[in-house]
């Protein structure tokens, strides 16, 4: 099997599993909505700034995804398919698929939250540059899956894994996390897309940088 | 007595602060001693 | 090693000395008279240990991944044993520099913390040092324990550079070499120091490393002695 069929075909499996029980997606969906609302209740009738919102739009997703991605490879310890995975597939392949997958999955995130947050603060949360937004939601899950899936293998090996994925990723995350919500406050201000092009570069680095050493370092993290 | 100290307030500091140095390195210097020590024991032994 | 030793103890008490002793004046002359720096005034002698620290937290880490990743390639645990003590000490410098860092920025600009990107930079650093031990403390065969915190330090270690480079450039900030900095920004900063402050400077800076050196020679013997002594028992 070439390379890029099996990763697929990883996918596809990691796919049809989440679409059989639908347990991620339930999961995430509703942190979103509880989160969303959380932030509803505080604010009341307050109409946040522009950096605010961008702030809390992060704020979300990142949360929901330290509850989320893990589950990438913490599952597969769960259901004790691991070993299976070891003998099956080469360990890049395996890296790979999960990245993608967790790149898909942080996407849909983002997309769920832009929905719930045009609606609730539908005065507020205008993007008047919709490239700029665009380009930071595409890039912004990208570099969220590239760090976290690494960090996801990582915290599957070890014993307290609840707490201890949000502990590990954050440090990691925050040059990411700086970059996107400024861009994002750009896109909301109504911004040229010049300006934020010092912001894409940052996060094409961080998701080269990101992937390249994960990609290095994860068979150390996969093999017993 | 109280001019004498808030006049010279930088000796007062650095004396302070020499004494507190001095307390780490005779501390260190002991574990290093100690360690030396345990070292050779457990090289005869 | 012995160089270390006393090397670090005779630098550090000649900085400590020099550092607070010498007097200011606005027109230094000969050896014995440090410049008036425009805004600090006495509070400048804190470069002399603010800086070292700092420096040498930056150090502990980079050799911490570096023992990582031997062992990575090696599997022999005296690297990981040598990578846990340098991060140990890492972390207690990175300790020290927000301290200093934060009276410092009390004295100078008015409150403790104020998230420029040098301040965020070395919060991130201490988040980081935290989680390492955290992650360490989750696993439980000596193997595993390694190889994980290996890894985990050397991706960790990737996101620095963009800290250190990066966001200095596009966040404004307090620190000299932020974006609003009238002398232009730079990773390292040239401060405006006369020749014997720089002297002075540039030993306590070595002086901190050498004392870096031994703490960690220290450490790493005793860490090899308890390790013999537990498999011995074993």
């Amino acid at each position: 099997m070439s390379a890029i069929s099996s990763t697929l075909a990883l996918i596809r499996k990691d796919v049809h599993s989440e679409l059989r029980t639908r347990y991620a997606l339930n999961a995430l969906l509703m942190f979103v909505v509880t989160a969303v609302s959380t932030i509803v209740f505080a604010l009341r009738s307050d109409q946040p700034t522009s950096s605010v919102l961008s702030g809390l739009y992060w704020v979300v997703v990142f949360f929901t995804a330290m509850s989320g991605l893990s589950r990438t490879f913490v599952s597969e310890e769960e259901r004790g398919t691991t070993m299976t995975l070891q003998l099956v597939a080469t360990p890049s392949t395996v890296y790979f698929a999960k990245l993608l997958f967790n790149t898909a999955l942080t996407f849909a995130l983002t997309i769920a939250v832009t929905i719930l947050y045009m609606t609730v603060f539908s005065n507020a949360f205008v993007i008047k540059t919709m490239s700029i937004f665009i380009g930071t939601v595409v890039l912004g899950s990208l570099g969220f899956a590239s760090a976290s899936t690494i960090i996801a293998a990582i915290v599957a090996k070890a014993n307290t894994r609840g707490t201890l994925y949000p502990v590990l990723s954050f440090p990691i995350l925050i040059v990411l996390l700086m970059t996107v919500m400024g861009a994002t406050t750009k896109a909301l201000d109504g911004e040229e897309l010049s300006s934020a092009l010092g912001d894409f570069q940052i996060l094409v680095g961080y998701i080269l940088a990101m992937t390249g050493g994960s990609y290095l370092l994860f068979d150390y993290v996969w093999k017993d | 007595m109280m001019d004498f100290l808030s006049q010279n307030q930088m000796f007062i500091v650095m004396t302070i602060v020499l004494i507190i140095w001095a307390g780490i390195v005779w501390y260190l210097v002991r574990i290093d001693n100690r360690i030396k020590q345990l070292e050779d024991h457990s090289k005869k032994g | 090693m012995k160089f270390a030793k006393y090397g670090s103890i005779a630098l550090i008490t000649f900085v400590l000395i020099a550092g607070i002793a010498i007097p200011l004046s606005p027109t230094p002359q000969g050896w014995l008279q440090f410049p008036v720096i425009p805004g600090l005034g006495e509070k400048a002698r804190n470069i002399l240990y603010h800086v070292p620290v700092a420096w040498t937290t930056v150090v502990a880490f980079l050799v911490s991944m570096y023992y990582g990743f031997r062992y990575l390639k090696t599997r022999d645990i005296e690297y990981d044993i040598k990578s846990v003590s340098s991060a140990g000490l890492g972390f207690l410098f990175c300790f020290l520099a927000t301290i200093t860092g934060a009276l410092w920025a009390k004295f100078n600009w008015g409150s403790f913390w104020n998230w420029d990107p040098r301040e965020t930079s070395i919060f991130v650093l201490l988040l980081i040092y935290g989680a390492y031990f955290a992650l360490r403390s989750a696993l439980e065969t000596d193997e595993k324990r390694a190889t994980l915190s290996a890894v985990y330090s050397i991706i960790a270690g990737i996101t620095v550079p963009f800290f250190i480079f990066v966001m200095p450039r596009i966040m404004s900030g307090l620190h000299p070499g932020a974006k609003g900095d009238p002398d232009g920004s730079g990773p390292v900063v040239q401060f405006k120091m006369s020749p014997n402050m720089l002297v002075i400077f540039l030993l306590g800076l070595l002086g901190f490393t050498l004392l870096y050196v031994w703490l960690l020679n220290i450490r790493v013997r005793l860490a090899k002695l308890e390790y013999e002594r537990s498999s011995h028992q074993s």
